[in-house]
């Protein structure tokens, strides 16, 4: 990808074959980067706009950072399922949530082929 | 810094209901956003309120969080009905966490929530009483705001 184009959620989900579970309202906002991590207050203080956030944690307070820290998305990997609260919460607040089978590092290894910085 | 603030809200928290916590910080945005308050200090002020929310949440019985938006500044109260805390100094300090094991699964209680307070906000003040609960006053400094 060339510098200064740009990268959207819906097309990051399919490209990298993620399924889209709630939040469709939101897929079209630019991903800025990634980051990947399990603590929630690490994501508050690191996560920046338009960040991509891969994790496994799957409960509703995954939507409030994200809605926070106004990251573009939220990619739950290695096959853990949102809860039905998550999902609800994420329509709500038009934050995509994306699922993959992966592994957080092979979800990123593929982010980062793609030209995600 | 007497004058009356232009906005003012009270939001409820509600203690140990993990998966509400966040509302209160979500209400709390949309206020500031309603005011007209900049990107970047409705940024540094949802991600403060979110760590004292959530320190409520873990920690207490219940608490409320109130935010005044003044012309140059926004400042928030947080205060809660609970064990209080024992030494803030050692509360302070970064992966020090006191929370239960179960919040911790669940991606809280890392210990970098008064840290990351105190990086966002430009003054801060915590007070405890033990058995009784804490305080928290947060002042944020509008940016593209002068002084005068």
């Amino acid at each position: 990808m060339n510098e200064g184009s740009s990268i959207h959620v819906d097309g990051v989900a399919q490209r990298l074959d993620l399924a889209v579970c709630a939040g469709a309202d939101g897929l079209s906002g630019a991903v800025s980067g990634a980051l990947c991590s399990d603590l929630l207050s690490f994501v508050m203080a690191n996560g920046r706009a338009g960040n991509l956030w891969l994790t496994i944690q799957t409960h509703p307070n995954i939507v409030a950072v994200a809605e926070l820290a106004r990251l573009s998305a939220i990619v739950v990997v290695s096959g853990f399922t949102p809860d039905e609260d998550t999902l609800m919460r994420a329509d709500e607040e038009s934050i995509p949530v994306l699922t993959s089978p992966e592994s957080a590092f092979t979800v990123a290894g593929r982010l980062y082929g793609l030209g995600v910085r | 810094m007497d004058e009356a603030a232009s906005v003012h809200h009270e939001f409820p928290i509600l203690g140990r209901a993990y998966f509400l916590g966040g509302r209160a910080s979500t209400s709390m945005k949309r206020a500031l956003r309603e005011a007209n308050v900049d990107e970047s200090t409705i940024r540094r002020v949802s991600v403060s309120c979110y760590e004292a929310e959530m320190n409520v949440v873990l920690h207490a019985r219940s608490g409320y969080v109130v935010v005044d938006i003044y012309s140059d500044r926004v400042e928030i109260r947080v205060a809660d009905q609970g064990p209080g805390i024992e030494d803030i100094e050692l509360a302070m300090t970064p992966g020090w966490s006191s929370a239960p094991e179960e919040a911790r699964a669940l991606g809280f209680g890392a210990g970098m929530g008064l840290p990351n307070i105190k990086g966002q906000a430009d003054e801060m003040g915590i007070e405890s009483t033990q058995g009784e609960g804490v305080r928290l006053h947060l002042v944020f400094m509008r940016e593209g705001v002068s002084d005068e």
